[in-house]
């Protein structure tokens, strides 16, 4: 069944006005607003039309549609992610084959210029072959949809910046989004996976304001990916105090210091694991004992390691040096005999 | 033939950054008719032959700090940084970069070392020449251990290849290569002066024996101004039942090829001494009381021979030492307070820093040290050829300031040195400031203290 | 490729190549040179014992302390400061061990035994304070010393700018100073170490090798001749 707004669908579900009102108080708050801004929200969410929705997936895992769509009872957010009008969505349509490429066609068509393009998964730019979709090859599609669509969210980290598809040394040719489409508003919203409310928050601020929202240099929303999970860690203290866990399970790991030492890329790294957490707030990787791997960064995956520390880095190897080696005795054999030979030179006069 | 040049004077840009070499006051002297190329292509030649190994890595290591300038008596006494002792060297670091050193080639392909100018050269030769007695107080200061005295002699080299050195050095170099003294002692001169010191000091000296276990050598200085200890010598050597031998043939200690920087004139004077011990067949050459003689032959003679010495070289003071040590000599008691001034080459530079020390206590002096001492003390100000080149007296006077205070703080009676051309340069100071304290020759206090046997 | 990736990778192994190639260049350039054999007779038969200069000048003898005070006390300032934090401050520490891995290995640990300690933060931000203040007094002193103003070039500056770079950078860095990108401010440490490792082997930085070199000659030509150390 489907309803013409989001406030009509809503209500079909069950969902109080209270229980609504609190939910765009939490998002009004989640997206660094002031909770003034809640009647607002709660406006514009009731009366948005229900947007269409074409989620385009490529060179990706799955693992974005499960976050986001991982729900662990009826959570609003999940309920806010089906009263979207999805009209294209591998994993959660019901239809397939030739009904569900009709099925989006149609949608193109009928909302051309006004639907929103999801996009995860990376674009192979080398042999078309290595992902279509219904015999389309993935850079046509999305350059066709991209051209209807109002804007475009490029979702995960393969989208956004071709993620481990894209990782040395990227056999498929593998690139982001961006590198496709020029002419769009493109949202990247990485993570490997991203942060279920993250995709919501993005969601309903873009139905609310009808615009993209405030993204830094890389096109991530600022109020998700403004702060670096080291700034908001709260093993902080520990960092700045020195003391470091050497190794899993040894006695800084179970004491609960930082993991700098076992790899944490938490200081180069945006994201809003250590606010928003995973679950439902449950934990973050961090949390958990396990130092962050960077994922909603451009290649996290080629950074020298994730057990690495972020101070060692792609200095080379024994190879390099040996070769340095080789070349600079070379050049001071060769300058201390050509000095030798000017001397002779000068003593033979 | 010299020419001598003047230019006036400009003052040193202490309000300017520093975009060039500092312009000193300078006058400068020249031999020859070359072009100044040829200068410049003479001074890089033999720049090229001097630089080794251990001068490359000096030249490689300095790094700017200045301290070589607390150490320098010129810096000292006149506070112009031009007298930093690493400054002196500029042109000749400049030249080891473009000419020599690991980067030479980009440094020339990519012109980053300019040449050398012959303005430059002529510029530096007051720095090189005038305002360095090659004392080596700077070579114990750095801390990069740069032993930059010996580096200013090897600079020597290349500015006597260029035709400029003092006019002073020249000269005597030149009369010392044609007529075996810089100062005119030629050998019948010596011979003469030998005839009437043995007649009016009754003291028996051998001259020319063929063989000898003992050669002595004199400095021209003594032999002109200081003919006591022509006598002194003679004496001791008798007194000592030595076998010993005066040579006309090789008997000049003085060494101004060193000083110029004329190292075939160096080797000649040299070769002159070794050929003469090897002709009477001496086991031991004994230098007189003289700094750059002990140098040139006691630790560059065997370099310039080729081969080791076959005969030992040893200094006047160290001879005394040793014959003190093995109780041949024994001295009278001197009765009176001494200090002594260390003659750079033979002490700070040479090693033979107790053996004068050896000496006075066997004289029973009581030796009251100066302050710097020893290996430290401050050079008398006319060593390396500084007190032959009158253009340099003013800022040599302005130095000798220096060895008053000191001698004059110790209290002692009397200084003693060991080395004539101290002494001379101290006598040229007592001079001009009308100074009260004479300058006393070790070798002289021991042959006037010895204790004859009764025969 | 962001500043940082570029700062981790190619920068560093640019960097490291070049410091490797050019010191190599320099010190066998130098030490393959001529030299002569000393034929003289030696004072003292084990000149090798002259290599106790490298200690011994590194402090001055009290008659040359006068002058000299100042720029020793301030020299050792910044060395000591500047080695601490360069040997003992953790992420260093494994970058060290990092590259001891790549190269031997095994990290150093393992190689020796025994770990490589490493200093508090916060007398590590101690130390570099007081190296880079060191590093300021003894630019002031180079500029207003009438001796130390004519003797430098532009060796001496630019050597000054590539050591106080990373020890600023890097405080600015640990401190998250400003609360600019902290993967900027690192970024500008790591280019700024590059940097120094780049300009090392052409500048007076080369000290570091030369002064044993330089000690070690002069005290085994002095000791051979007895003369003073």
């Amino acid at each position: 069944m489907s309803f013409p707004t989001l406030g009509e669908a809503l209500r079909s579900r069950g969902v109080s006005r209270r229980d609504f009102l609190q939910f765009c108080a939490a998002t009004a708050s989640a997206l660094g607003l002031s909770t003034t801004l809640a009647p607002r929200i709660a406006a514009a969410l009731e009366q948005a039309r229900r947007p269409s929705v074409i989620w385009l997936p490529f060179q990706e895992c799955t693992g974005c549609t499960e976050s986001i769509t991982r729900a662990h009872g009826a959570t609003i957010e999940s309920l806010i992610f089906e009263t979207i009008s999805l009209d294209y969505q591998h994993t959660l349509q019901a239809a397939a084959g030739d009904a569900a490429e009709q099925a989006r066609e149609k949608a193109m068509k009928d909302n051309w210029g006004q639907y929103l393009l999801i996009v995860d998964g990376s674009i192979p730019t080398g042999n078309s072959g290595f992902s279509t979709i219904a015999g389309h090859d993935n850079l046509s599609m999305l350059k066709e949809a991209a051209a209807g669509a109002a804007a475009i969210i490029a979702l995960g980290s393969c989208a956004a910046f071709g993620g481990i598809p894209a990782a040395r040394p990227n056999p498929t040719g593998a690139v982001s989004v961006s590198e496709v489409v020029k002419d769009k508003p493109i949202i990247n919203v990485p993570g490997c996976p991203p942060i279920p409310v993250v995709i919501t928050g993005v969601l309903a601020q873009y139905l609310t304001f009808g615009k993209v929202p405030e993204l830094d240099s890389l096109q991530r929303p600022k109020a998700f990916y403004g702060q670096t999970i080291h700034d908001r860690c709260y093993r902080r203290p520990f960092y700045e105090r020195g003391q470091f866990a050497d190794s899993f399970d040894d006695e800084g790991a179970r004491l609960g210091w930082c993991l700098y030492k076992v790899g944490c890329k938490g200081p180069t790294t945006y994201n809003a694991c250590a606010t928003v957490k995973w679950n439902a707030g449950t934990s973050f990787p961090i949390e958990a004992g396990h130092g962050c791997i960077g994922c909603s960064q451009p290649g996290f995956w080629d950074q020298a390691g994730f057990y690495q520390p972020l101070s060692t880095a792609n200095w080379g190897n024994a190879r390099t040096v040996g070769t340095a080696i080789g070349v600079g005795a070379a050049l001071g054999i060769a300058s201390a005999a050509l000095a030798r030979k000017r001397q002779r030179a000068a003593e033979g006069n | 033939m010299t020419t001598t040049h003047t230019r006036k004077p400009e003052p040193l840009e202490f309000d300017k950054p520093r975009v060039s070499i500092a312009k000193p006051e300078y006058r400068f002297d020249m031999q020859g008719e070359m072009h100044d190329a040829e200068r410049v292509e003479r001074a890089m030649k033999s720049f090229v032959k001097d630089f080794g190994r251990t001068a490359a890595i000096y030249m490689e290591s300095c790094i700017h700090c200045g301290m070589c300038a607390e150490a320098c008596h010129f810096y000292e006494t006149t506070k112009d940084p031009k007298y930093t002792p690493i400054w002196k060297l500029e042109p000749f670091k400049q030249a080891y970069k473009r000419e020599y050193g690991p980067f030479a080639v980009v440094f020339r392909a990519l012109n980053l070392k300019p040449r050398v100018t012959v303005e430059e050269l002529q510029r530096w030769q007051e720095l090189i020449y005038d305002s360095c007695t090659v004392c080596g107080r700077c070579s114990l200061m750095c801390p990069m251990g740069i032993d930059i005295a010996t580096l200013v002699s090897q600079a020597r080299h290349g500015m006597f290849a260029a035709g400029l050195i003092p006019h002073e050095l020249w000269a005597v170099t030149e009369r010392a290569r044609l007529e075996g003294s810089p100062l005119g002692a030629t050998p019948k001169v010596f011979a003469d002066r030998l005839e009437w010191l043995a007649d009016d000091h009754e003291v028996e000296i051998p001259i020319d024996k063929d063989q000898a276990d003992v050669l002595c050598t004199m400095s021209s200085i003594e032999i002109m101004k200081y003919p006591d200890s022509v006598v002194a010598t003679a004496r001791i050597m008798n007194h000592l039942g030595v076998d010993w031998t005066f040579r006309l043939d090789g008997y000049e200690a003085t060494n101004f090829g060193l000083l110029a920087g004329n190292s075939a004139a160096q080797k000649q004077l040299t070769m002159k001494l070794i050929d003469a011990a090897v002709a009477c067949g001496a086991k031991t050459l004994i230098l007189p009381e003289c700094g750059h003689a002990y140098t040139a032959l006691r630790w560059m003679g065997a370099n310039m021979y080729g081969e080791p010495l076959p005969f030992k070289v040893m200094h006047i003071a160290e001879f005394l030492a040793e014959q003190v040590h093995d109780g041949n000599l024994r001295l009278k008691r001197l009765g009176k307070s001494v200090t002594f001034h260390d003659p750079c080459q033979v002490i700070r530079r040479g090693g033979a820093i107790e053996a004068p020390r050896e000496v006075l206590k066997a004289l029973g002096a009581e030796l009251r040290e100066m302050y710097p001492g020893k290996g430290t003390n401050w050079c008398c100000g006319g060593g390396g050829g500084v007190v032959a080149n009158h253009r340099a007296d003013g800022l040599r006077y302005k130095t000798f300031k220096l060895k008053m205070e000191q001698i004059e703080k110790t209290g002692a009676e009397m200084p003693v040195t060991t080395c004539a051309n101290c002494r001379q340069t101290f006598d040229d100071g007592q001079a001009h400031f009308k100074w009260d304290t004479k300058m006393h020759s070790l070798l002289e206090l021991v042959a006037d203290n010895l204790i004859e046997d009764e025969a | 490729m962001s500043l940082l990736e570029f700062a981790r990778g190619p920068a560093l192994q640019w960097s490291i190549t070049i410091f490797i190639v050019g010191v190599l260049w320099r010190l066998l350039g130098v030490f393959l040179l001529r030299s002569k054999k000393d034929l003289s007779e030696p004072r003292n038969r084990a000149a090798w014992k002259g290599l106790r200069l490298i200690g011994l000048r590194s402090w001055p003898r009290r008659e040359f302390l006068e002058g000299t005070a100042f720029g020793e006390v301030m020299g050792y300032a910044f060395h000591v400061g500047f080695l601490v934090s360069l040997f003992f401050f953790t992420p260093h520490v494994l970058f060290f061990a990092d590259v001891a891995k790549g190269l031997l290995g095994t990290d150093l640990t393992g190689l020796i035994g025994i770990g490589w300690p490493t200093l508090p933060n916060g007398i590590i931000t101690f130390l570099s304070a007081v190296s880079i203040a060191a590093l300021v007094a003894v630019l002031v002193h180079r500029i207003v010393s009438p001796v130390k103003r004519l003797i430098s070039n532009f060796d001496d500056y630019f050597s000054w700018f590539v050591t106080v770079a990373p020890l600023a950078t890097g405080m600015a860095a640990f401190a998250h100073l400003g609360g600019y990108p902290y993967e900027r401010l690192l970024a500008f440490h790591l280019v700024s170490v590059e940097l120094l490792l780049v300009w090392f082997p052409f500048g007076k930085l080369m000290h570091a090798f030369t002064i044993f070199a330089a000690r070690g000659s002069t005290g085994m030509i002095f000791e051979r001749r007895g003369a003073s150390l």
